[in-house]
């Protein structure tokens, strides 16, 4: 692993060289908001940021895909080759939070698996090289990484790690692919020993800081024996079954998908799908096994906390807070959990 | 300390509750995050002192009437007629969210029995994109309501500015900040805002050209990510199935793209014809920032204008498409 120096002043500059060379989705400020998108030639990258409004999970699972293209003929539905541009392209996926940078690893178990090999996300995937962003303040009060088996300046699933030491960012290249942009960086100076044991420190203090704590791993326990239990019957109540939550969410993967016909020209379409609709799981025949809302906040929490647990053994929630900032009812999450917590103190006395 | 209002409202729900008048109170708790109350469920008399009403308390409630009152009625589909129960449902009712109630009761969607309307005098509700404006996009650390003051503090430190200044859109205009029926008055009634100005909005947004007002139409509606939040909050979108849901046939492709964004909106706004009350609910609860408004508000002024008619003022008076009259005016048909 190299790990050099490079000026604040001139990460710019880097970011500018990627995106004349290659396609760069990166953090752009759009009036209030900060959303990650392709850089376009009048774009800049915000590097100022806390985190991002949208979760970076678009590039590689976009809510709307095209699969394949069909034309409908007498002899039945032909397939449309679809021109493959830029399908061997190297992008950049630059300045990620390291909570995103965690998800991409939830996802990869679920997209790229053994079994189960989504080709559209593993091809994405496997050409974009993810530069991250250590946090050392918390983007905001309402993240919680540390709860759910995250850290700010975990580096896992990045190939370039970039943190601020005092005037300077240290720029880790953990990885060949990272390596390989090593050129686009320019010649830098390696960082010295004080610089990395003053990383160490700043990434001490930034865990500190890090002030909401929820009992993330603890409530599988409770979540395995109480698929049946009247909390469930309270917290679904003021949803609105909106998709905001999981729309936002770097973690949530879930999607449909279907035909759409303009005269005689098709394409299978992927979209997002949420746990939220009441079209979720609803059957052709008209049966839903989750006919209302408290079902599939069960599901959501369940998902998260106990059946991504149960297949890969990690959390499927990274602790960014956008589902708490922007739920339009405050159906904050970190709150049920805390409560289940709650639950389980009470039934551990109550049992002696 | 709970405020005057508060403690009316606390007294009324806890009586309404211990006398079984209903089963459930519809209001108001404070959330988790700061000035942002979140919608609650009461349903025991302990629990009413939750309940609380100030200027983060945002969205109309009216929804959730409707949604309790339906599901319920579902619930009892295989029940014996002679065992059929009604569900009361009591709810905190600023001006918007009983005129909301007006429009369910002249669409015949439950009886004026089923509802209490615990009316709250309102001055309006914080505006989050305009609260986020005053913290300079930095996070809102702690924040609280002084009289007619905000106190914001951030990392920056400690703001203060005037309550009205962060109001939402459709409260600086509201005619009818008072519910228009109620069964109960927590509070002296407010006075209605001045509403001269209600429609420059509309007007300043009807003097550009077209193209320049496509274009805008155009950037808002780009913005949508398709979550449905502004269409699930709307007390008059209560369809069993929306049209946006149906797959048979597909009235509107389920992507985000220009073309299927732009008639996902159009068509939920014509929806909106005569029924839309300006709460600005789907404003508020819009994570993306998109300008329904000014497009829902043009609706608004279709209505007042052209058929001198106010969404959900007057239970006798309903909506222009819902009514007939031979003088309705007409000008606007197009011969083919």
């Amino acid at each position: 692993m190299k790990a050099k120096l490079i000026d604040k002043t001139a990460l710019a500059g880097v970011v500018g060289g990627l995106a004349a060379k290659m396609p760069v989705y990166a953090p752009v400020r759009d009036g209030r908001r900060v959303y990650f998108r392709f850089l376009a030639a009048e774009d800049e990258a915000c590097l100022d940021y806390g985190n991002s409004d949208n979760a970076p999970k678009n590039l590689f699972f976009p809510h709307t895909e095209t699969l394949m293209r069909f034309t409908r003929t007498a002899r039945g539905h032909e397939l449309v080759e679809d021109e493959a541009a830029n399908q061997d392209q190297e992008m950049v996926l630059f300045g990620v939070r390291p909570c995103d940078v965690r998800s991409f690893t939830l996802l990869d178990y679920v997209f790229d698996q053994e079994k189960y090999t989504d080709p559209y996300y593993v091809e994405r995937r496997k050409r974009t090289v993810i530069v991250a962003l250590a946090c050392l303040q918390p983007p905001a009060s309402t993240c919680f990484c540390t709860s759910v088996g995250g850290h700010p300046a975990q580096a896992d699933g990045a190939d370039i790690m970039i943190t601020e030491v005092g005037e300077q960012y240290l720029v880790e290249f953990l990885s060949e692919k990272g390596e390989k942009l090593a050129e686009f960086f320019g010649q830098l100076p390696e960082a010295d020993a004080k610089t990395l044991a003053r990383k160490e420190e700043l990434v001490e203090n930034a865990v500190a800081a890090i002030k909401t704590e929820i009992p993330g791993a603890m409530i599988k326990d409770w979540l395995d024996k109480n698929f049946e239990h009247p909390f469930w019957d309270q917290i679904h109540q003021s949803c609105l079954g909106c998709g905001t939550c999981t729309y936002l969410c770097p973690t949530c993967h879930c999607f449909d998908i279907r035909d759409e016909l303009e005269g005689d020209q098709g394409i299978r379409l992927r979209t997002w799908d949420t746990c939220m609709y009441a079209l979720y799981t609803q059957e052709t025949s008209g049966h839903n096994p989750r006919p209302s809302q408290k079902q599939r906040w069960r599901q959501r929490l369940m998902h998260k906390f106990k059946y991504f647990v149960d297949n890969f053994r990690e959390i499927s929630c990274v602790g960014c807070g956008r589902c708490v900032i922007n739920c339009p009812v405050n159906i904050d999450i970190r709150k049920l959990v805390s409560d289940i917590g709650r639950l389980m103190e009470a039934e551990e006395e109550s049992n002696g | 300390m709970p405020n005057n209002i508060e403690q009316k409202i606390r007294d009324e729900a806890r009586r309404l509750l211990t006398e079984k008048v209903v089963d459930v109170v519809v209001g108001y708790e404070e959330g988790t995050l700061p000035l942002l109350a979140a919608p609650c469920f009461i349903t025991a008399p302990e629990e009413v002192d939750r309940l609380i009403f100030d200027a983060s308390c945002k969205q109309n409630l009216a929804g959730y009437v409707h949604a309790l009152i339906i599901e319920h009625r579902k619930s009892q589909a295989r029940v014996k007629p002679e065992d059929k129960t009604e569900k009361t449902v009591a709810v905190i009712a600023r001006g918007c969210t009983s005129r909301s109630i007006v429009i369910h009761l002249q669409e015949r969607q439950y009886e004026r029995e089923n509802v209490v309307i615990i009316g709250v005098p309102c001055q309006g509700y914080i505006d989050k994109n305009k609260l986020s404006d005053k913290a300079s996009g930095k996070e809102i650390l702690a924040g609280k309501l002084d009289g007619d003051q905000v106190v914001i503090e951030t990392a920056a430190g400690e703001s203060r500015f005037p309550l009205e200044e962060v109001l939402a859109g459709s409260c600086l205009t509201c005619a009818w900040p008072n519910p228009v029926i109620s069964d109960f008055m927590a509070g002296e009634e407010v006075a209605p805002r001045t509403t001269e100005d209600e429609f420059a909005l509309v007007e300043r947004f009807a003097a550009q050209d077209e193209n320049q007002r496509w274009a805008y139409f155009e950037a808002e509606m780009n913005k949508c990510m398709r979550c449905y939040a502004c269409r699930n909050v709307c007390p008059s979108c209560y369809c069993p199935t929306c049209f946006a849901d149906q797959s048979q046939p597909e009235w509107v492709g389920a992507g985000i793209n220009p073309s299927d964004n732009q008639v996902f909106q159009i068509m939920r706004m014509f929806h909106m014809a005569g029924r839309c009350v300006d709460c600005g609910s789907c404003v508020e609860v819009c994570a993306e920032g998109v300008d329904l408004r000014t497009f829902l508000k043009k609706l608004d002024y279709d209505d007042l204008k052209l058929y001198d008619h106010r969404a959900g003022v007057d239970l006798e008076k309903p909506s222009p498409l819902a009514s007939f009259r031979e003088d309705d005016p007409e000008e606007f048909i197009l011969e083919p």
